[in-house]
């Protein structure tokens, strides 16, 4: 077992060493250096997958550790030392699988696909770089190092959104993201996603800190053996409400999710790889991995209150993918529905883990979590990287400048097809089917009714959403009179294998997990169980499974028809319902404003801190502050010069004046008597002989 | 162990500023050269004997007799004074060369180059020295050379921004003075570890006021609200290399001080929770301040200059929080905001000096023909906004993690709103940072520029070294983290 810990290691240390040396290899020559990107990506594929036998392995002690030390801070009762160390259980050998086998897909796709854009040795740094902080993130052992992986990660989708940082107009169809006043070039865009979940970090590490006063360590297995519990409650509820905002931010949850829609400003290979399989699944990985944690605090304390934590996810996910859902039906771009897709399967996962913690058999919503974790990676995935080569073909991320393209592009087209009907959920052959299913059924176990509604309806919506796409991009006429797009659908034609078998593989591998899908549950299922402390016997029924999937089909159902008849069949334009009924049409524009969420976060805070910052530099900096200076200096200038006329001319040079001038005119007056002539001198003499002689008298008689 | 390293680091330069003046007319542009070499002779020697100090048990000293009353002439290289003095060591050297071609157009070099020798033996010099009267004679050395340094070279209003600096660092130093006096008459000493065994049996209302005076001075020279608007003048006007050591060398210099001074030799103040939650209240103020005034400034080195106020804050958000990785954190941030800061004002003078502008408006899409500087520039503000693998990541946890550990015990409401509100609003740094890069560096490069190119190597290496090195002891901060600690782990035993 020891012997497998070494790629544990290996499996984020290549990634990095792979990005470092790229400049190098970009020296040698372009063939070089994108063969050997791919190949240390690969790397990572070939050391996660060593740890996966660990799983076949039934003895095995979870979870596995191994440490080093990193740095001492000596005398300190808090990260007095802190280790370096990986962490090897089930949830990260699953998590780290998942991260490095798409992402070395995705690697592959970006040959073809990334083929003659400038700047390609940043792109493969940046991307190597992304999956060697991704898999240190997953395999982190403790939240500090954990969080250079968490940090290391945004800024890779800082660089890579921006990646078309001169964010030229004359892209704008393919490179920028949004239209009319929401539209953003890709440079603001990157800085959007990183100052979002930017601000999602300073509550996690508000969060963090309270937890570290308190226990002094924030490794995950010391938390777990009961450091946790040093924690008194009053504090730890809030700490960890706060530590979510980490996860609410990476994972593009309510309020800080608008983000994510901007994020696909970047190449597609990006918004496949980080923007929907491996980073901003980050948040959902925080979480998992602190659940158990946090489940034992809800043992210890006899209170009801710890389930306030899970009440909270539960709810965040829950709304946010019901909102997130509803936005996707309205989006124009190709990028943008599957980024609020992203959003909302991304909520459903935040759901489970929050109803998991409320039910007293927490292991169904946990596995569901993780279970959804995987299969949405491999769809969403395909799901991107096939409509990267519907935009590369049609030259816009406009789905109007789409359509028809069933007959150019078959195997896109059936690839595409298949992973939507993974993400929409269609019964039993699809991945998505059973992992969404779980998460609907755990709802219901856990006796929370109105978030089971919720999970119910946005089955409805992402059906909806999914086939909308579906058919406005492949079914159709042909859009030949786009006034941008121009003369593009004439030669469209299939993309080259390169770039479709990753995602072939992809959607082949969301179809196996589908097909088994409910061995594949219940081995998940198994793989936890090392996780339960206190064995309960409500199992989801039989029959709670039939129902969930029942009504999920019946709200798949209930989605797809309209999608059907206005975008597959279109025998009648979506808009003529809208001009029909004003309140559709108002709850079309409030969707497609974007629920107004994202000028909230202009109106509310980016404007007002400038204006604020500009405000107050005029005023307070240079007015007050400044201005006060300036006002002392020239108080002390004025103050010595009245001073100088009033007190140093008048006052004491005036004295002096006056001293002088009685001088001189008593020296004046004793002028007269200096005749010059002897006879008056004598007497003088004379006279001053005859005081001197008396006083000596006077002096020797008082003697 | 190099006999008189201590006195040698601050001395040769001095000697080596008057051979500057007796040569430098003769040897014309290669003057810098001669600083250079200098300033590596004692960056050499401080190495050396930094990597001794496990030997010595982490004190080095010197000790001569010096003047009755006063006392000894008294140095010490710990732990804290090591990296400071390496710190401000190493920005030197790497400045030496980056002015060599950025000043190769002004008159006056030898002169130029002894008072930078000078400038930097006053900080080297309050930064070792342990006698109170001799730090105040090293404070005033350091602002000295610098005020004439603005006056001569500087830019804009040069003659009254040096004025202005030159005043308000006085009133500081007098009021600095004053305190200095006072602990004198109190203690009848001005060695501070001797300090610290009068200190604690006196009452604290008449320490800590003397302690306020002492921290009013050093907070005029760290730019702490409100006594902070000289710095946004010296810093932008300041000859670009002044720039690049006064802001993220001497500043920083205020803050060493006052964890020297305050938990060296008035444990008693330093532990007292409303004298230091009143510290805690500034830094944070300054913190949000300086970051908030970063964003209304279009002249990028006075962006530079409030975004030094700012990081100030956070310095003394970690000495506020009377805990050992506070403290250390502390130092990291001093450390952390040197490189980072050095290299970004050695940016903004490639823009001035190749560009001719140093407006941000004036400035864009320049990452296609300067990737190199664009890369720094980034690093080094992903630095100050506290990412990780740079120095700033411990620098900024470590500072939060003390200041919520202190608040916690024992437990204290209004503490730890105001930690939590200095922690929230620290995406400011992250927000101004990247909006400038965003601003300089991002969109279509306009036609006037379309000759821009990375700097030479004399201006480019300088940067470039300072961002490896943020990385790399980002990535592995032990020997700095042991060094620090072993000496701030004292202060609470």
């Amino acid at each position: 077992m020891a012997d497998q810990m070494i790629f544990a290691w290996l499996a984020w240390v290549f990634p990095l060493l792979g990005a470092v040396l790229t400049p190098l290899f970009a020296a040698i020559n372009k063939r070089v250096r994108d063969f050997m990107a791919v190949a240390f990506s690969f790397l990572a594929v070939v050391s996660t997958l060593s740890l996966t036998p660990l799983l076949l392995e039934g003895d095995v002690s979870w979870p596995l550790q191994s440490q080093v030390s990193w740095l001492n801070v000596e005398g300190s009762p808090i990260l007095g030392q802190i280790k370096a160390g990986v962490l090897v259980d089930p949830l990260s050998i699953i998590m780290s699988n998942v991260v490095s086998i798409i992402a070395f897909l995705i690697m592959v796709y970006s040959i073809e696909y990334m083929k003659g854009e400038e700047g390609l040795t940043r792109y493969w740094f940046f991307m190597n770089l992304f999956i060697g902080n991704m898999l240190l993130l997953v395999l982190s052992d403790n939240l500090i190092q954990m969080l250079f992986g968490w940090e290391g990660v945004g800024l890779c989708s800082y660089g890579l959104i921006g990646f078309y940082y001169k964010d030229q107009r004359s892209g704008w169809l393919k490179y920028w993201v949004g239209e009319g006043d929401e539209s953003y070039p890709p440079s603001h865009a990157g800085m959007k996603a990183f100052i979002t979940t930017r601000i999602g970090d300073a509550l996690l590490f508000v969060g963090a800190f309270i937890i570290l006063a308190f226990t002094g360590t924030l490794n995950f297995v010391e938390l777990q053996n009961g450091a946790i519990t040093k924690v008194p409650f009053w504090a730890l509820l809030p700490a960890v409400i706060l530590l979510f905002g980490g996860p609410i931010g990476k994972s593009a949850q309510l309020p800080l999710m608008e983000w994510l829609p901007d994020a696909m400003a970047g190449p597609t290979t990006v918004s496949a790889l980080i923007h929907a399989a491996t980073m901003v699944k980050a948040g959902v990985y925080l979480v998992a991995r602190m659940f158990p944690i946090l489940y034992v605090v809800t043992l210890v304390s006899s209170s009801p209150d710890p389930q306030a934590m899970f009440y909270f996810i539960a709810w965040i996910g829950a709304i946010t993918a019901f909102v997130a859902g509803a936005q996707a039906t309205v989006s124009t771009e190709i990028k943008k529905v599957l980024a609020y897709s992203t959003v909302s399967q991304i909520g459903y996962m935040m759901l489970a883990l929050g109803v998991a913690g409320l039910s007293v058999e927490f292991i169904t919503g946990y596995v569901a979590s993780i279970f959804h974790l995987v299969s949405h990676a491999m769809f969403k995935a395909a799901l991107f990287l096939a409509a990267g080569s519907v935009i590369h073909a049609t030259g816009s991320r406009f789905m109007r400048d789409m359509g028809g393209l069933k007959k150019h592009m078959p195997v896109t087209f059936w690839s595409m097809l298949f992973a939507s009907c993974s993400l929409a959920g269609v019964p039993l052959v699809f991945s998505g089917f059973w992992s969404k299913d779980m998460i609907l059924e755990a709802s219901l176990v856990s006796g929370e009714y109105l978030l089971f509604v919720f999970g119910l309806l946005t089955v409805a919506i992402t059906a909806f959403y999914t086939f909308r796409m579906v058919g406005m991009v492949f079914f159709g006429e042909g859009k030949s009179g786009s006034s941008d797009v121009g003369g593009h659908v004439n030669h469209l034609h299939e993309a080259s294998p390169v770039m479709w078998v990753p995602y072939v593989v992809l959607v082949a591998g969301t179809i196996v997990l589908g097909v088994l899908g409910y061995f594949a549950r219940h081995w998940m299922v198994s793989l936890f169980e090392y996780l339960v402390i206190v064995p309960s016997e409500t199992h989801p029924t039989v029959v709670t499974e039939y129902i969930v999937a029942f009504l999920s089909s019946l709200a798949i159902v209930v989605g797809f028809i309209p999608a059907y008849w206005f975008y597959l069949k279109r025998s009648k334009p979506a808009d003529m319902y809208t001009q029909r009924y004003p309140f559709l049409l108002k709850v079309r524009n409030f969707l497609y404003n974007r629920c107004y969420i994202n000028r909230v976060y202009y109106c509310l805070i980016v404007y007002p801190t400038i204006s604020l910052s500009k405000w107050m530099f005029s005023n307070l900096e240079v007015r007050v502050i400044d201005g006060f200076n300036y006002y002392l200096g020239r108080f002390t200038l004025s103050f010595s010069n009245w001073m100088f006329f009033n007190f140093e001319s008048k006052v004491v040079d005036e004295l002096n004046y006056r001293v002088s001038d009685l001088v001189k005119r008593t020296s004046l007056y004793f002028r007269r008597w200096q005749t010059g002539s002897l006879n008056d001198d004598l007497i003088m003499v004379l006279a001053g002989l005859f005081i001197i002689v008396l006083i000596l008298k006077y002096l020797i008689s008082a003697g | 162990m190099i006999a008189f390293s201590l006195s040698q680091i601050i001395f040769v330069p001095i000697i080596a500023s008057i051979l500057v003046l007796l040569i430098g007319r003769r040897i014309g542009q290669k003057v810098g050269w001669l600083s250079f070499a200098t300033l590596c002779y004692t960056f050499i020697l401080l190495l050396i004997e930094t990597v001794n100090l496990p030997n010595t048990g982490f004190r080095l000293t010197e000790s001569y007799p010096w003047a009755p009353i006063v006392g000894d002439f008294a140095l010490l290289l710990d732990g804290l004074s090591a990296v400071a003095a390496l710190t401000i060591t190493l920005l030197s050297v790497a400045i030496s060369v980056y002015q060599i071609k950025y000043m190769e157009k002004e008159e006056n070099l030898d002169f130029y180059n002894a008072l930078y020798l000078l400038y930097f033996s006053g900080m080297i010099g309050t930064v070792l020295s342990t006698n109170l009267a001799i730090f105040f004679l090293f404070f005033e050395l350091m602002l000295i050379p610098s005020w004439v340094l603005i006056g001569i070279w500087g830019t804009g209003d040069k003659v009254k921004v040096a004025f202005k600096y030159f005043m308000f660092t006085e009133v500081g130093a007098v009021v600095l003075l004053a305190g200095i006096g006072a602990t004198y008459m109190l203690t009848g000493t001005f060695d501070i570890f001797q300090i610290s065994g009068v200190s604690s049996q006196l009452p604290t209302t008449i320490l800590s006021v003397v302690v306020a005076m002492i921290l009013f001075g050093l907070f005029v020279k760290m730019a702490i609200f409100p006594l902070h608007t000289w710095l946004p003048d010296a810093h932008a006007e300041a000859p670009t290399p002044i720039s690049a050591l006064l802001s993220p060398a001497m500043i920083g210099i205020g803050g060493y001080a006052a964890i020297r001074i305050l938990y060296t030799a008035f444990p008693v103040i330093a532990f007292d929770k409303n004298f230091m939650y009143s510290l805690l209240l500034l830094s944070v103020i300054t913190m949000v301040y300086g970051g908030l005034m970063a964003f209304a400034q279009d002249d990028i080195k006075r962006l530079l200059a409030y975004s030094s106020i700012s990081q100030m804050g956070y310095m003394l958000f970690g000495i506020a929080s009377s805990s050992v990785i506070g403290l250390s954190g502390a130092f990291l941030i001093y450390v952390s905001h040197g490189l980072s800061k050095a290299a970004l004002f050695m940016i903004s003078g490639v823009f001035m000096h190749d560009l001719k502008t140093r407006k941000i408006s004036e400035i864009k899409g320049l990452a296609s023909k300067m990737p190199l500087t664009a890369i720094c520039a980034l690093v080094s503000f992903l630095g100050l906004a506290g990412v990780p693998p740079l120095i700033g990541f411990w620098g900024e946890i470590f500072v939060f993690a003390g200041a919520f550990y202190a608040s916690f015990n024992p437990f204290d409401t209004a503490r730890l709103v105001t930690v939590v509100t200095g922690v929230v609003l620290s995406v400011l740094t992250a927000g101004y940072g990247l909006w400038t890069i965003r601003r300089i560096f991002y969109g279509e490069i306009p036609d006037n520029f379309s000759n821009a190119h990375d700097p030479e190597w004399k201006m480019l290496y300088p940067i470039l070294l300072m961002v490896i090195i943020a990385i790399i002891i980002g990535i592995y901060p032990r020997p700095l983290t042991e060094v620090i600690s072993n000496i701030v782990k004292g202060f609470f035993s």
